[in-house]
């Protein structure tokens, strides 16, 4: 290919995170290079340690935003990429980083008594999401992402698409399975509450929903807690189960 | 229509007979429910299954269907010719209930104006093979006109004990119930104990559950209720209960790429009304976009809007979404609330 002018400049940013998002998008070989022979990936943080380039295009972030630099960082991306990507649990919800948003005043004495190191003090920032830092324009979802999902949407970004996310949340992917509900065997499931899209993999595999997609702006959190009391499960695993993914989406929801 | 009668220990002949050329789809046991599946033999069929998780629309509307295919190179329009592939099928043991589905579905898609090479394709090359139930805790087909079928079906079975009475509704089911049976006309001991099955079901169905008169009327009546406000505060926006309704047949078109960006399909998936975004349009508004409007609108064209357009009801009283919504919202929550207002206005 001679002429890269109208290639879209990309790169692929970790934040906090476990960096299993970036490796699932190696896991699709078979298609790599397909999707790679349609962008310019400038910058992979995984792969390679050349420094960020000046012009991008579209930037995918992978993780929260647990310190400053990395505040900084997601809001530079935002001013110079037209499209930002936020891909997996931790970038869309604050997903596991995100549980230590809870009571964070006060967290660092717990674990350092009372004298906190400088360097802990400087870098200390309530964990967020991308999206409440800066405007995101498309969310790859779940923990880790379906690489499948990420080279979908990054086609949607290229170049435009008539599907549109759907808020409404799993139970309804899993009757298409032709899946029973785990409620009715008074097993705790997040599905109730967890944005569709996935395909309700898990309990299609026999597991429970741990709410990885993330809650549904939709979600009547309140009506599944009293749908989880009516089935025997206990309203306080039902939230805590919550947590691990949704810590901060739960917010006023929190009973 | 006629009818003959065979006996119960000739069923499994009759499954054979349609396996030579067709895939027979039939009730199994899945997991604590059951499920509508190809079967191998006869031995996996539940003749006496309740009722299934999911309805048998997925073989006439399949929750996702390719349309066609397409490159984004090349000259031309871009298609790709794509030849649909069918299944000639039997859909053995459907309850009357799921049967007056069908039919139901058949109404909207029978449409001359938006005709549906898809569908068509699909209903045209299948057989339908139905059987006589028994009314669960959930079942209010008696309610919606919707417990006894009379067309929309090659066979019909009915349980007369060691027995079935066969009502037959076409000529390709006869020729095959001929020669894989020994089917012999009804005697009046039969007639009897058809008469007593029937009676037997229609005695069966759960008093619990309210028989309103004028349902449609009273739909209108209240459409401006609070008591909409209350169903529609529960629903948890899942749309399970499409999803397992066998008469929800809304459907959006998706074009999907492949990784290449180069070739791609055109596919038709299902929708759901009870879907927060499934009313919404270009420049943003929605226009249901809060769970009452939704939960409402859905309930409004099962007992309301589909009567005005084609003289029945569209739900056909089948319980899945009562057993499905773990919400508690159902078209019997709205018989109930009309019981209360009846009882409400008697005080």
């Amino acid at each position: 290919m001679t002429d890269t002018a109208n290639i879209p400049r990309v790169v692929l940013v970790g934040l906090a995170s476990c960096f299993g998002c970036q490796i699932n998008i190696t896991n699709v070989e078979k298609h790599l290079m397909d999707v790679l022979g349609q962008i310019d990936m400038r910058y992979w943080q995984l792969t390679s340690s050349d420094p960020m380039p000046e012009d991008i295009d579209v930037a995918v972030i992978e993780g929260a935003v647990t310190t400053e630099e990395a505040k900084r960082t997601v809001e530079d991306l935002r001013s110079r990429a037209g499209v930002v990507m936020t891909i997996g649990a931790c970038a869309n919800t604050a997903g596991i980083p995100g549980i230590a948003s809870r009571a964070y005043d006060g967290r660092q004495h717990e674990v350092y008594g009372e004298h906190v190191p400088a360097l802990v003090e400087d870098i200390a920032f309530v964990p967020q999401a991308v999206h409440d830092v800066v405007e995101v324009d498309y969310e790859v979802p779940c923990c880790p992402i379906d690489p499948m999902d990420f080279v979908k949407t990054l086609q949607n970004a290229l170049y435009g698409s008539n599907v549109y996310r759907h808020s409404s949340t799993l139970c309804g992917e899993c009757k298409r399975n032709e899946r029973g509900c785990f409620f009715g065997r008074e097993t705790l499931c997040l599905g109730l509450v967890t944005r569709s899209g996935c395909g309700a993999r898990c309990p299609n595999l026999g597991r429970p929903c741990n709410g990885c997609a993330g809650l549904s702006p939709d979600a009547n959190v309140e009506s599944a807690r009293h749908a989880a009391e009516k089935s025997n499960i206990d309203v306080r695993a039902f939230d805590s189960a919550l947590e691990i993914f949704n810590m901060i989406g739960m917010g006023e929801q929190r009973v | 229509m006629l009818y003959r009668v065979i006996n119960a220990d000739e069923l499994p002949a009759l499954i054979e007979a349609f396996m030579k050329d067709y895939e027979v789809v039939a009730p199994v046991a899945k997991g604590k429910s059951f499920a509508f599946e190809p079967i191998a033999s006869f031995d996996e069929i539940v003749l006496d299954y309740p009722t299934t998780l999911t309805s048998l629309k997925k073989y006439y509307l399949p929750p996702k269907e390719t349309l066609f295919e397409f490159n984004t190179g090349g000259g031309g329009d871009g298609i790709e010719p794509y030849e649909m592939s069918v299944k000639p099928r039997v859909l053995f043991g459907a309850h009357a209930c799921d049967i007056n589905a069908l039919n139901n579905l058949n109404l909207v898609f029978d449409d001359s104006r938006y005709p549906d090479p898809y569908y068509d394709a699909h209903r045209k090359a299948t057989m339908i093979v139905g059987i006589s139930c028994s009314p669960t805790s959930t079942c209010f087909c008696h309610l919606l006109e919707s417990d006894e079928v009379r067309s929309g079906y090659d066979l019909f079975l009915t349980d007369i004990g060691d027995r079935y009475f066969v009502s037959i509704g076409s000529v390709e089911a006869a020729n095959i119930l001929e020669a894989a049976c020994d089917p012999r006309e009804a005697d009046d001991e039969d007639r009897s104990s058809f008469r007593k099955a029937t009676r037997a079901r229609q005695e069966a169905f759960d008093e619990g559950i309210p028989h309103i008169q004028e349902i449609p009327m009273l739909m209108d009546a209240f459409h401006s209720d609070e008591f909409w406000d209350e169903l529609g505060g529960r629903c948890l926006s899942c749309t399970a209960c499409s999803s397992v309704c066998p008469t929800c047949y809304c459907f959006d078109i998706v074009d999907v790429l492949d990784p290449s960006g180069a070739t791609g399909r055109r596919d038709r998936v299902w929708d759901a009304c009870t879907s927060p975004q499934f009313a919404l349009v270009t420049g943003g508004h929605n226009f249901r976009s809060s769970t009452k409007e939704r939960v409402r609108h859905r309930m409004y064209h099962k007992l309301n809007g589909f009567n005005s357009q084609h003289g029945r009801y569209l739900c056909v009283g089948c319980g899945r979404c009562v057993r499905a919504c773990k919400a508690d919202i159902s078209p019997i929550e709205v018989l109930r609330f009309f019981e209360k207002k009846g009882a409400d206005d008697a005080e």
